[in-house]
């Protein structure tokens, strides 16, 4: 199956983990993820500023090596990340903001990736809250 | 054929972009033409609430915003009629179909996908 | 085919649990992950209302069932991530309460 997946909880919520656990799995079994979709509070599960106690897990770290040792696309809203204080290089120089803080492999866009991720999945599912 | 995506938005109007960003997403969805509905439930319901004035906190006004939903395309809008009668609403700001437990459990069900935020 | 509900917060501290059992329908299921599944632990009135339903297969995510020291019922199959993704493709989709 094609899955399309939305996170809309930061990397502290018991959520973020629980949707890379499921992404993990998705892979394992022989899916394929058409689109990992960062929205809402999810957008701070791409920051690349997390500063992790090294008794902690580091789920944002371990998103970004998900995403980037498995070639997929992770997308985050723009006009969720901006409005959070989530910018990547030109919208901080954009914006003349002091910091760029969403590394690669992460990429901004809008509401349209989506849809279009949703149209082409078989399922769309969605992890946040707690 | 397109999949259908019902929106199930949950949050009061002013606890955060939580309204704002569930018509977000309705919003594009209609734009790029695709087959959306929206279902307001429990606080949700008080998104369609008449006489609020959100420039009172300093707030943009939502309902200009969900008044565009059918101009988006968007006209499948929905509400719970139990959230709405514990919450004391009787007229809503939106034009809305009201829907008891057999009626929203078909409305699931017609839909391909659904968020609920 | 029809809808996998996914609760993850606790039942005594919002509605999500009780507005999703006014919206299940037969042949749904639901999902208990995080804080949401101390609604399975025997004998408070949420195990109860679980209990009752018909027609809706139950599942607990078992790393949150074992991190709680909870107890289900048998009726709630207690599921892993392989059996999480196997049931997303079972189910004609999935509604988490975000």
């Amino acid at each position: 199956m094609k899955f399309a997946i939305a996170l809309f909880s930061p990397p502290s919520a018991p959520s973020s983990r629980r949707a890379l656990r499921f992404a993990e799995a998705a892979l394992h079994g022989g899916h394929e993820i058409v689109r990992l979709f960062f929205y809402a509070d999810g957008v701070h599960s791409a920051s690349g500023n997390i500063v992790s106690p090294q008794d902690e897990t580091d789920v944002a770290r371990q998103w970004r090596e998900f995403v980037t040792s498995n070639g997929l696309d992770g997308v985050v809203c723009i006009a969720a990340a901006l409005r959070r204080g989530v910018l990547d290089e030109q919208e901080a120089r954009r914006y003349e903001r002091q910091a760029a803080n969403l590394p690669a492999p992460w990429v901004l866009s809008g509401l349209g990736q989506l849809h279009e991720a949703a149209q082409l999945a078989d399922r769309l599912i969605c992890f946040g809250g707690d | 054929m397109s999949h259908s995506l019902l929106i199930i938005s949950r949050q009061a109007p002013w606890a955060g972009p939580g309204a704002r960003e569930a018509l977000d997403i309705a919003l594009a969805g209609g734009a790029f033409d695709l087959p959306v509905g929206m279902l307001f439930l429990d606080d949700g319901v008080l998104q369609l609430a008449l006489g609020q004035a959100p420039q009172a906190v300093q707030q943009k006004d939502l309902t200009a915003n969900l008044q565009a939903l059918p101009m988006f395309g968007v006209e499948s809008l929905y509400a719970c009629a139990h959230s709405l009668a514990l919450r004391g609403l009787h007229e809503t700001a939106l034009e809305v179909e009201r829907l008891d437990g057999d009626g929203l459990r078909a409305l699931i069900d017609r839909y391909d996908q659904v968020i609920t935020l | 085919m029809k809808t996998l509900h996914v609760l993850s917060s606790s039942p005594f501290s919002d509605d999500r649990l009780s507005s999703c059992l006014r919206l299940l329908g037969s042949g749904d299921g639901l999902l208990l992950c995080g804080d949401a599944t101390y609604a399975t632990q025997p004998g408070n009135s949420h195990a109860e209302a679980l209990a009752a339903l018909q027609g809706v297969s139950l599942y607990a995510l078992d790393e949150d069932v074992q991190a709680r020291g909870l107890k289900p019922a048998a009726a709630i199959e207690q599921i892993d991530y392989p059996r999480f993704v196997a049931l997303a493709c079972a189910f004609a989709k999935v509604n988490t309460w975000l």
